[in-house]
């Protein structure tokens, strides 16, 4: 009876070592995809918002902060870069947008992922 | 007898696992590449006539309007380029870009081919085909 038990113990450690981490595998990607796409999203808009400004402004970062703290990520991790910082007419423009999401799988690792997002488009403020 | 089970079952959990993960990067990269033609159509549809719009004061699509969707398509998928099976220089010339001047209308439709690499593993096609459709018009 007592070996029984050892066994079943046993048994039930090992299904949870194997079981937890293919678990938390898909819930951590899962969220790292959607944090991804929620990410390109708000480099979109912003990019569109800097085209019509003529590149970079505090309202484009005011922006920026506003989208990605709606989709639970910390503006102030995020590093952005709007190239170049000032456009013409129909010159074209990129922002990019890097940030880290952490994904931590219990037994087997916890890492940063880097995420980066870029949206390319054209000045639309005639100087 | 259930931790055998457990452990015999692994290799099927692994893949049921690698499995989600690559559908969930065929769908982000699917929504990146929609994002993508989305941009090329709305900065397409912005390149306007000037001439016409200052002479007549109607919106008229540029005449190299369809080589500004194609290029600002080619820009904006060049970060995915790990993900696909052809360059994106070669994804966009293969766009097909309609332009109707007046109204000034663009049209974008493109098959945009993603490697998959672990559903070739598993017997289907290791390069997945994403068809995305993109309209804009100038008000």
């Amino acid at each position: 009876m007592r070996g029984e038990s050892g066994l079943a113990t046993l048994e039930t450690t090992l299904m949870i070592t194997i079981l937890i981490p293919l678990l938390f595998a898909v819930i951590e990607f899962g969220d790292v995809f959607q944090r991804w796409l929620a990410q390109e999203s708000a480099t979109v808009q912003v990019a569109r918002y800097a085209g019509e400004l003529g590149g970079d402004a505090p309202e484009v970062r005011a922006l920026l902060d506003g989208s990605l703290r709606s989709s639970g990520i910390d503006p102030s991790a995020a590093t952005v870069d709007v190239t170049p910082a000032r456009v013409g007419w129909r010159e074209p423009l990129t922002v990019t947008v890097r940030t880290n999401a952490m994904v931590a799988i219990p037994f087997l690792f916890s890492a940063a992922i880097p995420l980066r997002t870029s949206a390319v488009v054209r000045g639309e403020l005639a100087r | 007898m259930s931790a055998i089970t457990t452990i015999a079952a692994l290799p099927l959990l692994i893949i049921v696992l690698m499995t989600t993960l690559e559908l969930g990067s065929l769908r982000v990269v699917a929504a990146r590449a929609r994002s993508a033609a989305d941009l090329a159509v709305l900065v397409a549809v912005n390149d306007q006539d000037d001439g016409e719009l200052q002479r007549s004061g109607t919106l008229v699509a540029a005449a190299d309007a369809a080589d500004v969707a194609r290029t600002v398509f080619a820009a904006n998928l060049d970060p995915l380029a790990p993900f696909l099976a052809a360059t994106p220089a070669d994804v966009a010339a293969d766009a097909a870009i309609q332009v109707e001047p007046k109204p000034a209308t663009v049209h974008l439709r493109v098959t945009v081919p993603v490697r998959t690499p672990l559903f070739g593993a598993l017997f289907f096609h290791p390069i997945t085909d994403v068809a995305v459709q993109a309209n804009g018009g100038a008000r």
